[in-house]
């Protein structure tokens, strides 16, 4: 299993497990937020 | 001593001195600085493209370093020309390390929809501008103060088009940070974003 990908500028890569761990915080936290 | 044709700039005479040529070529320089600082209105006159910045394929988080800085007080972000891998999700916006202290008071509209619909978040972790689309999307975003040690404040206009449904609306987000920031980072609620482009401006304060 593969963490997503980051791109910084023109770079792009696999995000850490720490990175990938701050992305899913965020992205739960907008569960409530609906369209 | 010979002038230029439309604003009568002071060049040398074919017969000045050679040894005045250092001075000849300073205050000619120094005419056409005057000049056009004039005509345009500044130094960094108007709206001005700060940065480019071609998004990748499938990438669930883009950050836009360099984008902020002293020269100007408020940009626009526009991210338009790629798509989203889910519909209807929120584009999330973070300014630079600042995780916490968004609040966010949004409002759209479904074009098939006879009613609006308002959201809203309050002390998030990151903003809301708008919603992504899976076909297209367009955000236009304008940020006041992120390099700036003063509160973060920001508007936003989007469209997108998602499946059978066009959607429309604007979101206004604060943030009361005082730190300056010089980047910010995009992610979708969830999936990822392919192509298209982020540019930054910058709007003259000078």
């Amino acid at each position: 299993m593969t963490n997503p990908l980051i791109q910084i500028d023109d770079e792009v890569r696999e995000m850490t497990d720490e990175e990938y761990a701050e992305l899913k915080i965020i992205q739960e936290a907008s569960n409530g937020i609906t369209n | 001593m010979a002038t230029t044709t439309n604003y009568g700039w002071t060049t040398p005479n074919d017969s000045d001195p050679f040894k005045n040529g250092a001075s000849a070529i300073r205050t000619l320089g120094s005419s056409a600085d005057t000049t056009l600082f004039t005509a345009l209105g500044g130094a960094y006159p108007g709206l001005r493209r700060i940065k480019s910045q071609t998004i990748g394929t499938t990438v669930s988080s883009v950050q836009v370093t360099d984008a902020f800085s002293a020269t100007y007080d408020d940009y626009k972000i526009i991210i338009s020309g790629g798509l989203a891998s889910a519909g209807s999700v929120h584009l999330l916006l973070t300014i630079g390390t600042i995780a916490t202290g968004y609040y966010t008071s949004g409002v759209y509209q479904v074009a098939t929809a006879a009613a609006q619909t308002t959201y809203n978040a309050s002390n998030g972790a990151v903003c809301y501008p708008g919603f992504l689309g899976n076909q297209v999307y367009r955000h236009e975003i304008e940020i006041s103060n992120p390099f700036a040690t003063k509160g973060k404040l920001m508007n936003s206009r989007f469209a997108n088009y998602d499946n059978t449904n066009s959607t429309g609306g604007s979101a206004y987000i604060v943030n009361i940070s005082a730190t300056s920031q010089t980047y910010f980072t995009i992610s979708p609620a969830s999936g990822t974003l392919t192509g298209g482009r982020i540019d930054v401006y910058g709007y003259s304060k000078s």
